[in-house]
């Protein structure tokens, strides 16, 4: 459905996107994550047609979308990370304005804003001017403008930014039942535990570039590796480390009593290869098995630059 | 037909807020009261007198049409000043230019919607001029052509207002440039003919010329055309060509030399009506790519 290709853009100097490549697939929630000044707000904003790309491409369904802003802005709903509301209008009123934004009038325009109010919680605040409204509706409004048009397509910039748990939740739901009903959804946000929850589809951007991108069972499962495994010696802990150490795959380890710290390059099929050959050579092992990855994780090992600094550091408290 | 849904919720807003009612009040207040009272003050005089002086109400038009005038172009900034930098500050800018909306049908939603207001004001504000009518002098066609000055004048400043607001992010800094580039056409332009004329008398014997001696009179040259663009020159040419006052180059000879321009003069007005459409069609077409300039 999306595909963005070789992506560019700078402000003077400063360049915000450096080559980026992304794929969104169709009926997908893509949760779009990197650290702030990583380039998510500049990639959305071309990716709504708000900033002409320097270079690259941006596609929807084939179709060249920098060239045409027109077939975008009929695909395309945005929920920026602010309201953009106006105070002195009705919740009705707003909602039938941008619907005559996009060419929708009259009785059309009406039943289709009820709807959309009734599907985000304020079917009885229709009739309540915007700024007596609270945060988390204003926000709840916004979602429901940006669906006004029935787009296929939902992007939203840190939707839930500076909103309370339980309106987070309640958004988290909504975008659930948007996901279900069909619709793609690109959501950038910082709230990580709660787009791992959701999110079928994940990218992680740093200085403009996609750096990983796929399901996130299958970024968890690639960074996986990285994470140290943790074999508990019941007996035999001497042959432990001597098979350990001379396994090619094994590039650190760290002994704290009985238990073994190793960095362990091998995917699920090797660590069970290993596991077998400590059992085979005597070794009773207690407990086998590599820290669980989590989204939160991931960013936060593929964002830090002295990442490796830490991996070594196993290398300096080992005995060995 | 669909309404621009920008105008459409711009006249709602507007009519739903005290300032539509408040602005007209004050707009006519000021204007009929000036009109009552010189229309009071010249029947005193003709109680007295016994003499009806006709140019007496002629001159009272005029002055109430100059203060319609001068109030249109003043306000017209202060309606247009903040109309895209004010959506850019309450941050709807991008969600209307993410839906089908162009910058053009932005910019002409709210100009539409400004000059609506003042279309209300200036029409409103008829029947104080109309007074006249009961003594005769002004006719239908003059007060068109009147109208036809004042629309015109209003969507020239209000391009620059729109203008002003779609380059700058403040809607403080988009006012002051609205104001800054009227003063330029209104009395810019005047004071650079001044300057020119003042220059050709101080340089030599033209001042003798002037000061009668003999052969040409001093002038300011061909900046007398700069006035073209300036929107009151164009009113007051109409106004003193209604009144009977202005023959030949009568108002640019008075005020910036001798000049000889029987030729164009006629076509002045026609001719500066034109371009100053033609200046509101530039300024709106700035205002426009201002808004798309914003994606690069």
């Amino acid at each position: 459905m999306l595909k963005i290709r070789n992506l560019k853009k700078a402000y003077g100097n400063l360049h915000a996107l450096e080559g980026l490549d992304m794929d969104v697939t169709d009926g997908a929630l893509f949760g779009f994550v990197g650290p702030n000044g990583a380039g998510k707000t500049t990639t959305i904003r071309i990716m709504t047609g708000l900033l002409a790309p320097d270079s690259g491409s941006v596609e929807f369904d084939g179709q060249d979308v920098v060239a045409r802003p027109g077939y975008l802005k009929e695909r395309i709903g945005y929920v920026p990370d602010y309201f953009g509301v106006y105070d002195n209008l009705k919740v009705w009123e707003y909602m039938d304005f941008f619907a005559s934004c996009y060419g929708l009038e009259g009785l059309t325009a009406r039943k289709r804003s009820l709807t959309l109010l009734d599907q985000v919680g304020l079917g009885n605040k229709a009739d309540s001017y915007v700024d007596g409204l609270s945060r988390g509706m204003k926000q709840r409004l916004c979602l429901a403008r940006a669906l006004v048009h029935d787009p296929p397509v939902l992007i939203m910039d840190e939707p839930t930014a500076g909103l309370d748990p339980r309106t987070r939740l309640e958004f988290r739901d909504t975008l659930l039942e948007l996901n279900e009903q069909g619709k793609t959804i690109i959501i950038s946000s910082h709230a990580l535990p709660d787009l791992a929850e959701i999110c079928t589809e994940v990218g992680i951007i740093d200085r403009g570039k996609m750096i990983l991108g796929g399901s996130l069972e299958e970024i968890i499962g690639k960074v996986q590796t990285s994470k140290p495994l943790t074999i508990s010696v019941f007996q035999n802990m001497d042959q432990a480390i001597r098979i350990l150490k001379e396994h090619p795959l094994v590039h650190t380890m760290t002994i704290k009593d009985q238990e073994i710290m190793i960095g362990f390059t091998g995917d699920t099929r090797q660590e069970c290869g290993l596991l077998a050959q400590l059992v085979a050579s005597g070794v009773l092992v207690r407990g086998f098995e590599r820290e669980a990855g989590s989204l939160e994780a991931v960013f936060m090992q593929l964002t830090r630059q002295d990442e490796e600094r830490v991996v070594l550091s196993y290398e300096a408290e080992s005995d060995l | 037909m669909k309404q621009n849904p920008i105008y459409r919720r711009e006249t709602m807003v507007s009519a739903r807020s005290f300032r539509l009612a408040l602005i007209p009040m004050i707009f006519n207040g000021i204007l009929a009261l000036v009109a009552l009272l010189n229309l009071y003050s010249t029947l005193g005089q003709v109680k007295l007198t016994a003499e009806i002086q006709y140019s007496n109400f002629m001159n009272l038009y005029m002055f109430v049409a100059v203060l319609e005038f001068v109030m249109v172009v003043l306000l017209m900034p202060a309606l247009t000043a903040g109309s895209i930098s004010g959506e850019r500050e309450r941050r709807t800018l991008e969600l209307m230019l993410t839906t089908k909306m162009t910058p053009a049908d932005i910019i002409f939603g709210k100009l539409a919607a400004s000059l609506s207001t003042m279309v209300l004001l200036i029409v409103s504000s008829f029947p104080v001029l109309a007074m006249m009518f009961i003594y005769g002098g002004v006719t239908v066609r003059d007060m068109g052509l009147l109208l036809l000055c004042y629309m015109v004048a209003a969507l020239l400043v209000g391009s620059i207002g729109i203008c002003c607001s779609a380059v700058f992010k403040k809607t403080m800094v988009a006012t002051v440039a609205s104001y800054g580039v009227l003063g330029i056409l209104v009395l810019g332009t005047c004071l650079a003919n001044q300057l020119v004329l003042y220059l050709q008398q101080w340089g030599g014997d033209a001042w003798l010329v002037s000061a009668g001696q003999n052969g040409t009179a001093a002038d300011s040259g061909h900046f007398l055309y700069l006035l073209l663009v300036n929107p009151t020159t164009t009113f007051f040419l109409t106004m003193l060509r209604m009144a009977g006052q202005e023959q030949g180059g009568g108002l640019f000879s008075r005020l910036f030399g001798n000049h000889s321009l029987e030729s164009i003069h006629n076509t002045w007005v026609a001719g500066s009506i034109v371009i100053q459409l033609v200046m509101a069609g530039v300024f709106l077409w700035m205002a426009v790519r201002a808004l798309e300039r914003k994606k690069r």
